[in-house]
């Protein structure tokens, strides 16, 4: 069986290969038959990546320890579930995962692809199969599944910390975010390789665009989210570089997305939008490089890889390649369309543009800091929270702002006297949520003050937006205010989409700022009878529980929670001591306040021999808006991915009459 | 304007720096010779660890991963699940007289499995 | 171990088939050329897109405009020069559209 695996991946990798070369040499000579003949390479090699990983599941499945790989990952007893989504827990399957993902992604992109123009295509087509050759590549000979031993008994199991839904299908959605990039960078590229100066290369890569950002987004979100309840240590996000190494890819795909709205709309920033899909895809594929090599000190720091310098020379061309590229190509995309006003909407994107990237870059620029320090100083020096946060505020808050700002301004041009007759009532929203939030005591904080009044001005410009709208649909169609409503959204879904993906990264923000600003934090040991307080609950330990379960000794410490009077319930922080795997995972209680949205976390720091407990209470407002922001966050990435049979017949006709055989 | 809008952006970039200065850095216990200010110290626990980290401290030795130089260490607060001898950690702190005083709530250890290369 | 031989051989014949099948299909074809939109097309799609944009551009303004957010004084001066735009751009494409007819047809003769 692992004879199949291997050959498989041989197979897929000689396809690739066949896929670049083939396919180069006939986009290059224009010749149809080789180009369709290179595009059936990908997908024979989709085909061969499936056998690998169905020879892969069916290892997992039946407990084959004869694969070095399930002995690694899993054990008899570990449930079914996780035994299969092992398949992406170590790094020889998660690279299987991304080959696959990414394999999926160029079939699809080979059959819908022709809306780009075939001349495009076919240059589309070797540069995902330049991509998808150093994946097989280091599958192959590299950083293998397949490799086999003499068959143990039992397998050294999944560390139970990984053992939750969560951190099950984070993986999966990230990667479908991280490859997805790939998508829009072969366009990219195919367009400035068959020298084509139109956008529709823009118009064709546009949904996937969308939807791997949209993956890569809830993506991190499930990863915060195991990383708050799992590992609880009682946040969500702690800078670190593989944390980052998400974040970043996305910080600018979300600048692409918007910079491309420009480009449409102006046919300006032709040069930028080419940086931008360059610089989300190097990054993205510099994220998976810093998630799989030991090159950065991280707490998930994997020992010294070889994988590493494979990853860092794939960079490296990539990088030079395609920067390249973009400069012989640059007479071609140069306009003369100047911005006509500093007040427009061009502008606020712009400024946004700006603002995302500088974040993005100075993420980078902290989570590589140690290796240049090491080059240059001989000492590996890290930066860590206060500097990630220092930018974090600086950028962040102003990008609040500009979401409030953005949707209030027309294109073109905004005069200012229509500016302040728009800006009126979320102005005086905000600044009457201020006045409030001041008397309330929020003033502790000026960042968590700041963050509220700009969430404000945001969520009351976005309403404002949805209700002028509705009501300019009703005077023009005389119908009713909820026809008129959903009229509107259906004419204009990446607008109105847009707009409640913006709502969605307010409430983040509301949430971020709550419970990161305002939080309390309150330390004490406590024996069997003694109470501790914070933020007005009142908490008294009870004693210790022992209960044995299948693979682990679960041990709780009993916590009676009071607010004045009012008995709360019983809440039961404590440890997992885990047999085969010799492990203890923390496991917190947290109790959510339906009203509030706020949280009271609580971890058994330490269990003590004489029955006392250390006790840890965080009391965190607001946390649970970041995760119902996830939720929204969906609902408009949907809206704006959603069809639209208008649009689709207009652009139809738009290019209808290209690459007519002559 | 892009030009005005990226020297904003280093402007900002260098006062930051400016005002707190380069990051921490991370030493194996064989570097920690010298270094008087907060460090980020990196070795492997050896030895078992005595005392409590939330009363009157968890002392522990650390030594770098390939090499013999050990130190030890004091240090308060939350101790990480994964802790135990053996393990690998990153601490910060400070050097004094011979002891590394770790700053409160600072330990950190490496997630064993996951990544690591073929046995 | 006889299913994996079975598997890996389906799998590479089906892989050949797949790259040969261009070339099977159509083993000696009059036109082997890739289509590539020639410099005509080019600027066709150029001007097809300009006029979208000028189109798209007006119903903007118009929108902006009933929402409040650009002024009536500001609508007055915009929207001349962008419904001129627009003319333009679609004067524009006729003339191109029947540049092109007048091109090909000799072509097909």
């Amino acid at each position: 069986m692992p004879d199949l695996g291997r050959a498989a991946l041989v197979t897929s990798l000689l396809l690739l290969v066949y896929a670049l070369v083939a396919g180069s040499l006939a986009a290059w000579k224009g010749r149809r038959r080789l180009a369709e003949s290179a595009q059936n390479a990908l997908i024979g090699s989709f085909a061969a990546t499936i056998v690998a990983a169905v020879v892969l599941l069916a290892a997992l499945a039946r407990h084959d320890f004869s694969f070095q790989y399930v002995a690694d990952h899993t054990s008899r007893e570990l449930p079914l579930g996780y035994t299969l989504t092992a398949f992406w827990g170590g790094q020889e399957g998660s690279l299987l995962l991304w080959l696959l993902v990414l394999g999926g992604y160029s079939v699809a992109a080979v059959l819908t692809g022709k809306r780009a123009g075939r001349d495009v295509l076919a240059w589309v087509v070797p540069v995902l199969g330049f991509v998808g050759t150093f994946f097989a590549f280091m599958l192959v000979f590299v950083s293998s599944p397949f490799a086999t031993q003499r068959a143990l008994a039992d397998g050294a199991g999944l560390t139970p910390s990984l053992q939750n839904p969560y951190m099950a299908i984070h993986p999966p959605m990230l990667y479908l975010g991280y490859v997805g990039l790939t998508v829009p960078f072969a366009f990219a590229m195919g367009a400035l390789l068959s020298r084509r100066t139109d956008e529709r290369w823009i118009v064709a890569t546009r949904r996937w665009t969308l939807a791997a950002w949209a993956f890569l987004g809830i993506g991190q979100l499930l990863g915060a989210h195991w990383a708050y309840v799992e590992i609880g240590w009682g946040g969500y996000y702690a800078w670190d570089p593989v944390e980052n190494a998400a974040l970043m890819p996305w910080l600018a795909a979300t600048a692409f997305l918007h910079s491309v709205m420009i480009q449409e709309r102006r046919g300006m920033l032709r040069v930028w939008n080419m940086v931008l899909v360059v610089l989300a895809f190097c990054l993205s594929i510099f994220g998976t490089f810093l998630t799989r090599s030991g090159v950065i000190q991280s707490i998930h720091s994997f020992a010294q890889s070889p994988l590493g310098s494979w990853f860092l020379g794939f960079i490296c061309l990539t990088t030079v390649g395609s920067v390249g590229l973009v400069l012989l190509r640059l007479p071609l995309l140069r306009t003369k369309t100047r911005l006509e006003s500093l007040v427009s909407r061009e502008a606020t994107f712009l400024y946004n543009n700006l603002l995302l990237v500088a974040l993005a870059l100075t993420i980078l620029w902290g989570v590589v800091y140690p290796i240049l320090s090491e080059a240059v100083t001989g000492e590996a020096a890290s930066v860590s929270k206060p500097y990630y946060n220092f930018f974090l505020h600086s950028f962040g808050l102003p990008l609040l702002l500009l979401m409030g700002i953005g949707p209030l301004v027309a294109w073109r041009r905004a005069s200012l006297r229509a500016l302040g007759r728009t800006f009126l009532w979320p102005l005086a929203a905000a600044l009457a949520a201020g006045v409030v939030l001041l008397a309330l005591g929020a003033g502790s904080s000026r960042v968590g003050v700041i963050a509220y009044t700009f969430s404000v001005f945001g969520l009351a410009s976005i309403v404002l937006e949805f209700a002028r709208g509705t009501s300019a649909r009703r005077a023009l169609g005389g119908v009713g205010w909820p026809a008129a409503f959903s009229s509107l959204v259906a004419r204009n879904r990446r607008r109105y989409g847009g707009y409640v993906v913006h709502a969605s990264v307010v409430l983040l923000a509301i949430g971020v700022a709550g419970s990161s600003a305002y939080q309390t934090v309150r330390e004490a040991r406590l024996k069997p009878g003694d109470t501790m307080t914070v933020a007005g609950n009142r908490l008294v330990f009870r004693g210790f529980e022992t209960r044995m379960e299948s693979n682990h000794r679960a041990i709780r410490g009993l916590v009676d929670v009071y607010r004045g009077d009012k008995y709360l319930g019983r809440y039961k922080p404590g440890k997992n001591e885990y047999f085969a795997e010799d492990q203890i995972s923390n496991e917190v209680s947290i109790r959510h306040n339906p009203l509030t949205g706020g949280d009271l976390f609580l971890i058994a720091d330490q269990v003590n021999a004489d029955g006392s407990i250390d006790l840890k209470a965080l009391q965190k407002p607001l946390v649970n808006l970041i995760w119902l922001a996830g939720f929204v966050f969906v609902g408009g990435a949907l809206i704006a991915l959603w069809p639209d049979a208008r649009e689709e017949r207009r652009l139809a006709e738009r290019y209808a009459g290209a690459a007519v055989r002559i | 304007m892009v030009a005005l809008s990226v020297a904003a952006v280093l402007a900002v970039f260098l006062l930051y720096t400016s005002i707190a200065g380069g990051g921490t850095p991370t030493l194996r216990p064989s570097q920690l010779a010298g270094h008087t200010g907060r460090v980020s110290l990196v070795g492997k626990v050896v030895g078992a660890p005595t005392g409590d980290a939330h009363a009157g401290g968890l002392r522990f030795r650390l030594r770098d991963r390939d090499g013999t130089a050990t130190v030890p260490v004091v240090y308060t607060g939350s101790v990480p699940d994964l802790f135990r001898q053996d393990r690998e950690v990153v601490v910060d702190g400070k050097l004094r007289n011979g002891l590394f005083v770790a700053v409160p709530n600072t330990l950190v250890t490496k997630c064993p499995s996951k990544y690591t290369p073929k046995r | 171990m006889t299913t994996a031989l079975v598997v890996g051989a389906l799998l590479a014949i089906a892989c050949i088939g797949l790259v040969a099948l261009p070339f099977l299909r159509e083993p000696s074809v009059r036109d082997d050329r890739l289509a590539r939109p020639d410099e005509l097309e080019q600027r066709r799609l150029a001007l097809a897109e300009e006029r979208d944009r000028a189109l798209a551009a007006l119903k903007e303004l118009e929108f902006d405009h009933r929402t409040g957010k650009v002024s009536d004084d500001d609508y007055r001066e915009l929207v001349g020069p962008l419904r001129a735009h627009a003319a333009e751009a679609l004067r524009a494409l006729d003339l191109r559209a029947e540049h092109t007819a007048e091109e090909r047809v000799p072509a097909r003769g």
